[in-house]
């Protein structure tokens, strides 16, 4: 897949405004031939006027798209050799599936022979061999969203760009189709990008983010590193279940990190323990009371106020059920310290000094 | 079950309303169309067969055929070309554009031809240069197609751009993704979503150019055999105190508009059958 370039795609200092919003500011980043990518974002970020001006449906004010090592700015986006899934699907509705997906193979005039073969290789590659005959209207939310995948993928595009591909769908389907595209993708190896607003459907399906804000790159790495090391106070805030807490000093063992810092936590960092329970940290462990109860099917959100403020726990289904209104010890593990621009991580001190206070 | 028996139980009000109706449809229209009828065959089929089929009658009917025509297809053009771009691109004074076409709904007709007169008639700066090149607008047939094309022009493009502006353009963009051309994208993924809404807009169109007669009288001339349309013959006529002819002449106006008025209702049907099974 590495035969001809390391990056497939590559942004180089892209702006882009519409009238007086700015849109894009400085855009920097390279995707690897066979990754899949996530542009991740709260709304009006951003992401979707990348994704467009990399089809070529927008045109950057300056800065220059790379594609394959070559400068495509100035070729139109219908050669640039990419497939593009729209948000709703964009499908031909007064065509049948059929049709749809021969459609930019139609377009390029290829062979009745050859059109037919890969219309109908593509159909059993989405498993929807039977439904060449119906029309969009007629097929379901997930039919729909692998026959667009299939439209985009029929002349053989290089890259593949999907806006928000999983938006229109409802949750039990949409679970189902981020794995199948994942596959799907990983399979046919092709370098992809996709913009969604939703964190889990970017973690799990991508091979690397890049997460926007305000038209901006805030941070690009893998899943995992935007997890570990969120360069930003932005991404720390965004990335996971992110409660910011001002007075983090009353908690014991955290150090003051001066007045205007604000600590970051998370419910993997923080433990719940019923009192009497077993317990590592007990000795360095504070008294909280459970507010709520919130049964996830796979796991239960425990909120605990201790000190005042509101704090997120997980504890597993196995786990001995807590009661709201119990005094329940918490230990916290680690916590993101914001101070102004910078960011750092801070462990509990009494992790480090265990064996006195154990 | 319920709903079809609460349906079917009309109460008193419900009578009224449809009595109410009813008496309005005929005072307001039945009674004049028949009236027109007896009017038309009171001096017997003959006369009514020679009041149609005059020298003058026939030149008015074609007149207003060809106007009609001629009318159809332009405003057809720019309609579609007003509804795609006004959909289609951003650009600033697309607000103004779009009031602008709705402009000949409110305004009456007799002034639109007035605008005309003065335009194009002897007052103008324009008529020295237009005289000079042996063309004549004012008093001729371009005039009524003019005044025509001015009352007709919002009836297409305003059937069009609702349909275009629901549709929204991701469709075309991913046509021309695939390095479809214009005309291919137009063809192929616009044009099956505006077809019943486009015949909609020539049918009605075509029955206001058909009818129309304010802007028309202004510009006309009322030349007999040569720039008399239909329902300015009628006038004619009717001030000539030769009402078998005027009625008779009416009722060929009555019969293209009862045609028009099913092309209506079948465009109508099938747009919204072939709505229903894509939706």
């Amino acid at each position: 897949m590495n035969e001809t370039t390391e990056n497939y795609v590559e942004l180089r200092h892209i702006e882009k405004s519409f009238g007086k919003f700015h849109a894009s500011k400085d855009i920097n980043f390279q995707i690897p031939s066979g990754h899949l990518a996530a542009l991740l974002g709260p709304s009006g970020s951003g992401k979707t006027t990348i994704l467009r001006m990399i089809a070529g449906l927008e045109q950057p004010d300056s800065g220059e798209i790379l594609l394959n090592g070559k400068v495509v700015n100035k070729v139109p986006g219908s050669q640039r050799g990419i497939g593009f899934v729209f948000q709703n699907y964009a499908l031909f509705r007064y065509m049948t599936v059929y049709d749809n997906i021969a459609f930019g193979l139609r377009v390029k005039k290829a062979g009745r022979t050859e059109i037919d073969a890969r219309v109908k290789e593509l159909l059993k590659l989405i498993d929807c061999e039977g439904l060449e005959k119906r029309y969009p209207s007629q097929l379901s939310g997930g039919q729909r969203q692998r026959v667009a995948f299939a439209r985009a993928l029929a002349p053989r595009p290089q890259l593949l760009l999907l806006d928000e591909p999983f938006a229109a769908i409802d949750a039990k389907v949409r679970l189902e189709l981020r794995t199948w595209l994942r596959d799907m993708i990983n399979r046919l190896g092709i370098t992809s990008i996709f913009v969604t607003h939703d964190q889990s459907e970017a973690i799990e399906v991508s091979d690397q983010i890049i997460l926007t804000n305000q038209g901006r790159v805030e941070q690009i790495g893998s899943p995992q590193e935007l997890y570990d090391n969120p360069a930003t106070p932005f991404v720390a805030q965004f990335i996971g279940q992110s409660i910011p807490v001002e007075e983090y000093t009353q908690f014991r063992f955290f150090r003051d990190e001066g007045p205007e810092s604000v600590a970051i936590l998370r419910p993997e960092f923080i433990r719940v323990f019923k009192k009497g329970e077993q317990q590592q940290y007990s000795t360095s462990a504070e008294e909280g009371t459970v507010e709520d109860i919130i049964f996830r099917g796979s796991s239960i959100e425990v909120r605990v106020r201790i000190h005042g403020v509101l704090l997120s726990a997980v504890r597993s289904v196995t786990d001995q059920p807590v009661e709201i209104g119990e005094t329940v010890n918490v230990f916290i593990h680690r916590m993101y310290i914001i101070n102004g621009e910078t960011i750092t991580l801070q462990e509990n001190q009494s992790l480090r000094s265990e064996s006195i206070v154990i | 079950m319920k709903a079809s028996q609460a349906r079917q139980k009309k109460g008193p009000f419900a009578w009224f309303l449809i009595i109410l109706c009813a008496v309005f449809l005929c005072v307001m229209l039945l009674l004049p169309l028949i009236y027109i009828l007896i009017t038309a065959f009171r001096d017997g089929l003959e006369a009514y067969l020679e009041a149609v089929t005059d020298e003058y009658a026939l030149k008015a009917v074609s007149l207003t055929l060809r106007v009609t025509v001629i009318s159809v297809v332009v405003n057809t053009l720019f309609g579609l070309a007003a509804a795609w771009c006004i959909t289609f691109f951003r650009f600033h004074g697309k607000k103004v554009i779009s009031t602008f076409i709705d402009l000949p709904v409110t305004i009456s007709p007799v002034i639109a031809g007035l605008i005309y007169v003065l335009l194009f008639g002897r007052q103008s700066v324009l008529y020295p240069f237009l005289q000079n090149h042996g063309i004549k607008i004012v008093y001729a047939v371009p005039g009524i197609v003019l005044a025509t094309i001015f009352v007709t022009f919002p009836f297409i493009s305003r059937e069009l751009i609702p349909v275009l502006t629901a549709k929204g353009t991701d469709e075309e963009e991913a046509a021309a993704l695939f390095g479809a051309g214009t005309w291919t994208i137009f063809r192929r993924v616009t044009f099956p979503h505006i077809k019943w809404a486009l015949l909609y807009g020539v049918v009605l169109c075509t029955a206001r150019a058909m009818g129309e007669f304010g802007a028309v009288s202004v510009l006309s001339g009322h030349l007999r055999g040569k720039t008399n349309t239909v329902p300015l013959y009628v006038e004619l006529l009717y001030q000539g105190y030769d009402f078998t002819g005027a009625f008779a002449i009416a009722s060929l106006l009555v019969v293209m508009a009862l045609i028009v008025l099913v092309l209506r209702s079948v465009v109508e049907y099938k747009g919204n059958k072939s709505d229903d099974s894509l939706k």
